[in-house]
């Protein structure tokens, strides 16, 4: 068993995702947008799809298939920055001034 | 509560759910196979499908009209191949072919068309290119001779007298001993059977449809007298190993067979062994050339997985990358069921494999009755005459290789698996065919040919660096 598919990898993974969380929070209470649960949800569901991106691509790095990499890469990242500027335009719904 | 009371129970909290927490992290990593080295190879680890959530009364193919037997010296592309190569001569033609090939060519001119093809324009051609670019095949073949070079000794006796165990080996008696109930046997031999190896074991009901009506030569049996089916074979078990995974991949001239043929005959073959000290008949039909039946329906009655568009057998954990064995035992079993995870539908879509396949020997159409079952049916005639042109190891699997289910076990892999088996639309499909084909492409299919066959010697993905004969070896 490798680090990266160890339990403390995702232990790790799972402090760097509190930490972000928290941190994200405090960031966009200073820049007065409310974050009720469901703008919660929709960053959860974009966050998963940007993640599921990365490893698509790492994974078929490791598995030697460069091509599947970079089209997956440009088919997924491009549908991630594509939706990814949609949510934050939602989530600054009831931005206040 | 104050603050002080607070932090101070969430500490006495989270230090009993911590601890709770390290008593299941402890029992997981004790318990898990990755724990045993060199666990792949038994422990059954990698059987890990739940195949009862898809077990089936009936297996995917259908009888639809009266059935018959496979006849071995035919329908065996190797058999019919071998006898004609030794037995044709341009003046006598098909007068001086022993009678059943004479026969079976006069209701087939269009496949002695075929093997006349190979052996008058094919074989020159090989053998030209042989000389020319045979040195960088040199590692995948001493590798591929490497793991066939041991075999158990070939069972060249009929079954009264193969199949049951000597008096010899258990003093006075030969009697089966008394086992406590089928259910427990059945357990017990699956559990056998991956302490010796196999990667995934099943077991069915041996269906008489699937024994060959004239068998093949060297297996005890008189030559050209119907076999009939014996009593005592009664179950089928299946074992099946994989194919190393990364020459498998560099098919058709890295990859070879005979690594899973070897370890899939000797677990056959040790297995059939331990039956035999319970007291009970056991015979093992093993790859490449050692059945007296057809192997493929038999894993699929014993839900292995299902049979695909390329004619193998494909299953949830290993794709088709299985090289599988049977034994036949009277040692009384409970046979599995045979499963349905959508792959009818999904080779319905896909045909990958026909697409990618060089001789085009995959149908791109649908199933058809083939003595009596709906099936896909292949031109092994096709199939094999791509083979024999190569220069690389003996065989192709460029239809196993392609197989969007032959992928290695990774989180990627697993997730597309269990949405695919889980989709009783076929969106996923032909969602996740498409993908296939626009991220895993190979080379054009004529690529794969020698040169002096329009070629250029392809291979669908690179050798793995430990068979690049010219990193090696000073030409
Ligand atoms: S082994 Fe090769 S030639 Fe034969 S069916 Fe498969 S892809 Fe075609
Ligand atoms: S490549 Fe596609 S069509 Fe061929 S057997 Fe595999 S799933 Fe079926």
């Amino acid at each position: 068993m490798h680090f990266f598919n160890s339990g403390l990898f995702w232990f790790l993974e799972g402090v760097f995702t509190c930490l972000t969380v928290i941190g994200f929070k405090i960031w966009m209470e200073d820049r007065g947008i409310p974050m009720p649960f469901w703008k919660w949800i929709l960053l959860g569901i974009w966050v998963f799809f940007f993640g599921f991106t990365i490893a698509f691509i790492g994974t078929n790095l490791g598995e030697k298939e460069p091509k599947a990499a970079l089209l997956g890469g440009i088919f997924f990242g491009l549908f991630a920055v594509i939706t990814g500027v949609g949510l934050w335009r939602v989530l600054k719904i009831g931005k206040k001034s | 509560m104050d603050r002080r009371q607070f932090l101070k129970a969430t500490g006495a909290a989270s230090a009993t759910m911590g601890s709770i927490g390290l008593g299941f992290f402890g029992y997981e990593a004790g318990r898990d196979p990755e724990s045993y080295t060199g666990w792949e190879t038994h422990e059954g680890a990698q059987q890990t499908f739940n195949r009862k959530r898809y077990a089936r009364d009936y297996p995917h193919y259908k009888k639809v009209g009266p059935t018959s037997r496979a006849d071995a010296r035919t329908d065996v592309i190797f058999y019919r191949r071998g006898d004609f190569m030794r037995s044709w001569k341009d003046n006598t033609g098909i007068e001086g072919l022993p009678e059943h090939l004479q026969e079976y060519y006069r209701k087939h001119p269009d496949v002695l068309n075929q093997d006349l093809y190979l052996m008058k324009e094919i074989f020159p051609k090989q053998r030209a290119d042989y000389r020319k670019y045979r040195d960088k095949f040199i590692l995948a073949s001493a590798w591929s001779n490497a793991m066939g070079a041991v075999s158990p000794t070939r069972i060249n006796q009929p079954p009264e007298k193969s199949d049951f165990p000597s008096r010899r080996r258990f003093g006075d008696s030969s009697e089966p001993l008394k086992m406590k109930s089928a259910k427990k046997t059945s357990k017990l031999i699956k559990k056998i059977a991956h302490e010796l190896g196999s990667t995934l074991v099943g077991i069915a009901k041996l269906n008489p449809d699937w024994v060959y009506l004239y068998p093949m030569r060297g297996r005890g049996f008189e030559p050209d007298k119907p076999l009939e089916v014996p009593k005592h074979w009664q179950y089928a078990i299946v074992v099946g190993t994989p194919m190393s995974w990364d020459p498998m991949y560099a098919n058709p001239n890295y990859g070879t067979s005979n690594d899973a043929y070897s370890r899939s005959r000797i677990i056959a073959f040790r297995l059939a062994s331990f039956i035999k000290q319970l007291g009970y008949a056991a015979r093992p039909h093993t790859p490449g050339t050692d059945y007296d039946l057809m192997v493929p329906p038999i894993a699929v009655d014993a839900g292995l997985g299902e049979q695909g568009r390329h004619g193998i057998v494909i299953t949830p954990e290993l794709g088709c990358n299985i090289r599988p064995a049977v034994i036949t035992t009277n040692l009384p079993l409970i046979p599995d069921k045979p499963i349905d995870i959508g792959i009818q539908s999904f080779c319905k879509t896909c045909k990958i494999c026909a697409e990618n396949c060089p001789s085009g020997a995959i149908p791109t159409g649908d199933r058809i009755e083939v003595r009596g079952y709906f099936r896909y049916q292949i031109d092994t005639a096709k199939c094999h005459t791509f083979w024999s042109s190569k220069l690389g190891n003996m065989g192709c699997r460029i239809c196993v290789a392609v197989c969007p289910y032959t992928r290695k076990s990774n989180w990627l892999h697993k997730a597309a698996l269990k949405v695919s088996v889980n989709d009783p639309t076929g969106i996923s499909h032909s969602v996740l065919t498409g993908l296939q084909k626009r991220f895993y492409p190979g080379p054009d299919p004529q690529k794969y040919y020698i040169p002096s066959l329009g070629g250029e010697n392809a291979s669908y993905r690179p050798p793995p660096w430990w068979l690049r004969a010219e990193d090696f070896i000073e030409f």
